[in-house]
């Protein structure tokens, strides 16, 4: 009683708490594009330019200083060293007395400054915003051909036997742009501009004459203004040139946005507080964690300044990509052998139909639904010979299925090395065997289901292809579990012995199970590798088997029980975790390998929990 | 009394291992390496492996299969390791400081995957497998996030400026590491060590027989082998065969106390327990063994063995990997007790020394054979990890077979 107590009163706290923030929030947020923004940018500003423009000034103090110990040494008589002495100690000395004194605003008289400096702002906003759009228009112009560049480099590339990298895009060679008529004039415009700027400048530095205001030009250029600024960014850029203390009133407004998401996940906390124990007992605990840490990651992109939308839309392509290889544990779970960690058997059968679209030449959608069926035909024949594997030894399947698995991964390692292969795409020139990663091309079907009818909202990008392929075979798997055979073949994964009673033919099932979670495994590895845009050979599919399992078991499912809902749910919140894992992990700690430990962690996690959910916690 | 001799059982019985022996010829014979020179890898291969592969009989004997959890074991060797070499004690005296820190880091991890080996009866193998798998993603964690960032490290060489966490590669070669600390104590070309090892056996056999501890037709046996083992070794041609072959004693006598201590615990009353537990879990538990109990001891003393195995194999090597040296422990370990004859439900010393002979010589020769056969070197890399792989699976496959056999016989034979 007391625990529950205690429970309501922190979400009562919290709530308050979320409110208090939330209306902070929604009341500074507009006041950003108004009066109040523009005031602290504009002292941000100021302060940031006179910082930069003082460090310039200490040094025509130093400089100064140090011709007048010169002379004044010389005129004394003395040796060379004694001079060599005294302009050092004048250095020194100036450099002390200058140094570190931060300008205060209120002592000096800025208004000219800041009329001439938001002269410039503007003439420097109007130069931009011409130049991003004719870049715009001439990557526009030329991306086709930096395209066709770009695959004719692969080529050559394949050709020399060198690996083609994973993340090579299309850039667009941006050294025959020309600035356009209208650019320049902008530009001659924010340089009359700037004059005014140095005036003034030198009207608050005396010492800085217009030589050195000119030199600073381009440091007081890049500070000022960015390309692609907002509020945050500015604010940012300028605090830190110009050290300056931030007001308590310019900190809200630079974090209003923040405000709110927290506000929000504060509130979200407290939901969860409140129904924690139902949660728990409806899902268990490792998915209302997991799921906990996919929305502290949502709230953590967004406290980050990370695109949300570009990340979770990443998470729906991967989603996709995955769904089918998570969907294959589906019929095996089904059929009552358990988790199938011998899915590399399926994989391997899919990436031969692929190997073989390509060494045909066969383009499109032809060569994508031709490696699908290779793949389909070769999964059901040795599908077929696993499940009569899997059928003399019931009971013991997941330690052999994944050894079996784990074995054909590294005799197709040795098969790689030998098969007949001649296409220079596949083998490498010199050396022998299959090359570690295929790079699929536009001749290929690399992306085709991605592409096909994908449009973007804002910065989402929605694979219609891809997500109607995920859906259809879903909608297969859910209609074949409908069929007659289907609800037989679930009678014998729950109950063996009651659906031998029955007059069911227990083996024949099984065999129908674990044929169709082969034949979608290799599907599932064609789908996945068109979306990744390589083929991957050698020991990749090792552990594909597990991070399909782990899948379907974030998503509710058990050794013995699952729907299509829980491969929907597990394989969006373990690709979600993972997308957003990545660049959350890389502003906490940069350069990190965390996001690889987070999935191995997450994949091998859930599955021990399932483990130990399997019943065997018997004392005896 | 006397045996059938049934051939057929016999070969059915031992198919792995006599494929095994086969297979080592044919690719000995194609590998076109000289016997000495494989003799000399062999018995290298044999000191740093040996410990950890008998680490694997306790946990088989008490019915919880091949415990793949080694792995776990060995990341705690890698924990004492690495800070035996930050606080730079060289020599013997970090190679005992290791051992000693190895025991209170491997008895907790052992007692964690004991108690959540012990929620997952019957799921052992694949538990324990995917256990170290995860316990690998904590071991990231550790070595790339705590130590070296939240907990510095001064030694030179632990961390390399620019990149997190600890280095890839640990090196035990400077005065701060401890290679060769248990090697090089003793080392003697093979014909001495030969006569040492056979005059203790015959003096052991000996005593056992005044002591009356042993049959006198076993002694006369076990003096007769030892001194057959040294006649056969006067002949020229043999010992030609081992003339490579320096065998670091100190090493071969911790492997042959650790063989002593699983035969003597064997007799002991906890020895009978492991093996009724491994028997029967119903009919253990009925009897009044705390059944799970019984279980954790034979885990964790199998992970502080672990731990200790992976010691000897780092001082032998002289550096280690510090992120994938402990991957393939496990399956390494495991594939050869099983190519020595054992299967998942029985195992001893005999089986696990056999074992790790025959796999560590296909292991050399393997890929030079691949490379005279198909000429591609890869592929006997690839074959031996098949192999590995292959023999796991093929245990697997025969244990359940045989399981799946009993019960319809007992099916029946209840008709």
């Amino acid at each position: 009683m007391t625990n529950n107590k205690w429970r309501r009163l922190l979400a009562i706290v919290l709530c308050a708490a979320a409110v208090l923030l939330l209306v902070t929030g929604i009341i500074e947020l507009p006041r950003r594009t108004g009066r109040a923004g523009q005031d602290v940018l504009d002292d941000a500003r100021i302060q940031a330019l006179l910082s930069v423009t003082g460090e310039s000034v200490v040094e025509s103090y130093v400089a100064i200083a140090k011709k007048e110990a010169q002379e004044r040494v010389r005129a004394g008589g003395g040796s060379m060293n004694d001079i060599r002495e005294a302009v050092e100690k004048a250095e020194q000395e100036t450099r002390e007395k200058y140094t570190g004194e931060s300008t205060d605003l209120s002592q000096i008289d800025t208004a000219s400054l800041r009329a001439a400096t938001n002269a410039y702002m503007n003439a420097l906003d109007e130069y931009g915003s011409l130049e991003t759009a004719a870049r715009a228009q001439y990557i526009e112009e030329h991306y086709a051909e930096a395209q066709a560049a770009l695959e004719e480099k692969h080529r050559a590339m394949l050709e020399a036997g060198q690996e083609i990298p994973e993340n090579d895009a299309v850039v667009v060679d941006m050294s025959g742009f020309v600035p356009t008529p209208e650019m320049l004039a902008a530009e001659a415009a924010a340089d009359n501009a700037y004059l005014a700027v140095g005036d003034a400048i030198s009207l608050i530095y005396p010492v800085l004459d217009k030589d050195s205001v000119m030199t600073l030009k381009d440091s007081v250029r890049g500070m000022l203004y960015q390309s692609d600024d907002d509020f945050s960014s500015q604010f940012d850029r300028y605090v830190e040139q110009g050290r300056a203390k931030r007001t308590f009133s310019a900190y809200l407004l630079r974090h209003a946005d923040d405000l709110i998401y927290t506000a929000i996940a504060l509130l979200v906390a407290a939901a969860l507080l409140l129904y924690s124990e139902w949660l728990i007992s409806k899902l268990g605990i490792p998915r209302v964690i997991i799921g906990l840490f996919f929305i502290i990651l949502c709230f953590m992109t967004l406290l980050y300044d990370l695109s949300l939308p570009t990340l979770l839309s990443n998470t729906v392509v991967r989603m996709g990509m995955n769904a089918v290889m998570v969907l294959a544990i589906v019929p095996g779970i089904q059929c009552g052998i358990s988790l199938n960690l011998g899915l590399p058997i399926g994989l391997v059968a899919g990436l031969l139909g692929g190997l073989m679209t390509i060494e045909f030449g066969i383009p499109g959608w032809g060569g994508f639904l031709f490696a699908i069926l290779v793949g389909v035909v070769i999964a059901a024949v040795c599908g077929y010979l696993y499940a009569q594997l899997l059928n003399r030894l019931k009971g013991e399947e997941m330690s052999v299925t994944t050894y079996v698995g784990f074995s054909v991964v590294s005799l197709m390692c040795i098969a790689w090395l030998v098969l007949p292969f001649t296409s220079l795409k596949l083998r490498w020139p010199l050396g022998t065997g299959l090359r570690n990663t295929i790079g699929l091309d536009s001749g290929n079907f690399r992306h085709i289901l991605n592409d096909w009818g994908a449009f973007n909202i804002g910065s989402f990008y929605v694979p219609t292809g891809l997500l109607l392929f995920m859906a259809l075979c879903c909608f297969l798997v859910w209609l074949f579990s409908r069929s007659k055979t289907g609800v037989a073949m679930q009678a014998v994964g729950n109950n063996p012995r009651f659906a031998e009673a029955a007059g069911l033919n227990v083996n024949k099932m099984r065999v129908i199970g674990t044929m169709l979670s082969t034949v979608l495994g290799a599907v599932g590895i064609l789908v996945y590798s068109q979306s990744y845009g390589f083929m991957q050979l050698y020991t990749a599919p090792r552990q594909m088997g597990f991070i399909a399992a782990s899948a379907i078991l974030i998503g509710g499912a058990s050794t013995s029980r699952c729907k299509i809902s829980h491969v929907l749910i597990g394989t969006f919140l373990f690709q979600g975790v993972l997308t957003l894992g990545m660049p959350v992990a890389n502003v906490l700690v940069p350069g990190s390998t965390i996001s690889e430990t987070l999935r191995i962690l997450i994949s091998n996690g859930i599955i021990l929990y399932a483990l130990t959910k399997s019943g065997g916690a018997s004392r005896a | 009394m006397r045996k059938d001799f049934d051939f057929r059982s016999i070969l059915r019985n031992n198919a792995v291992t006599i494929m095994f022996v086969l297979l080592c010829i044919i690719c000995l014979s194609y590998s076109g390496q000289t016997v000495p020179y494989v003799m000399y890898e062999l018995f290298g291969r044999l000191s740093r492996n040996a410990f950890i592969v008998l680490a694997l009989i306790l946990p088989i004997v008490a019915g919880m299969g091949i415990n793949f959890a080694i792995t776990i074991g060995a990341m705690a060797a890698q924990i004492a390791a690495l800070w035996v070499v930050e606080w730079g004690i060289g020599g013997l005296g970090g190679f005992g400081v290791a051992a000693f820190m190895t025991v209170p880091i491997a008895a907790f991890f052992g007692y964690l995957i004991g108690n959540l080996l012990n929620r997952m009866k019957g799921q052992e193998m694949i538990g324990g497998l995917i256990l170290g798998y995860f316990a690998n993603g904590l071991y990231q964690l550790l070595f790339l996030f705590i130590f070296g960032n939240l907990i510095p490290l001064k030694a030179p060489g632990l961390v390399i400026k620019g990149s997190t966490g600890v280095a890839n590669t640990i090196d035990l070669s400077t005065e701060r590491g401890f290679k060769y600390a248990l090697d090089g104590l003793w080392k003697v070309p093979f014909g001495t060590g030969l006569y040492i090892t056979c005059g203790a056996v015959a003096v052991v056999a000996v005593v056992m027989l005044l002591l009356k501890k042993m049959s006198k037709k076993k002694a006369i046996i076990t003096v007769g082998i030892a001194a057959a083992s040294c006649l056969l070794y006067q002949i020229p041609f043999v010992a030609s065969l081992f003339s490579m072959v320096q065998v670091p004693m100190v090493t071969f006598m911790v492997v042959g106390l650790l063989c002593l201590f699983n035969v003597g615990l064997m007799n002991t009353r906890l020895g009978q327990q492991f093996r009724a537990v491994g028997q029967n879990r119903t009919v253990a538990n009925a009897s009044g063994i705390n059944v799970d109990r019984t279980r954790l001891i034979a885990i964790m003393i199998s992970t502080v063995l672990a731990g200790w195995g992976q010691l000897i194999f780092v001082q032998n090597m002289g550096s280690f990997q510090t992120y994938g040296a402990h991957e393939q422990v496990g399956l390494y370990a495991g594939a050869a007790i099983l190519v020595g004859g054992a299967s998942i439900r029985k195992a001893n010393n005999a089986q696990a020394l056999l074992g790790c002979i025959l796999f560590h010589l296909l292991f050399i020769v393997a890929p030079s054979a691949g490379k005279n056969l198909f000429g591609d070197a890869a592929i006997g890399e690839y074959f031996r990890v098949f192999i590995s792989y292959g023999v796991i699976a093929l245990a697997l496959v025969m244990h359940a077979w045989r399981g799946v056999q009993k019960k319809k016989k007992a099916k029946a034979e209840s008709q």
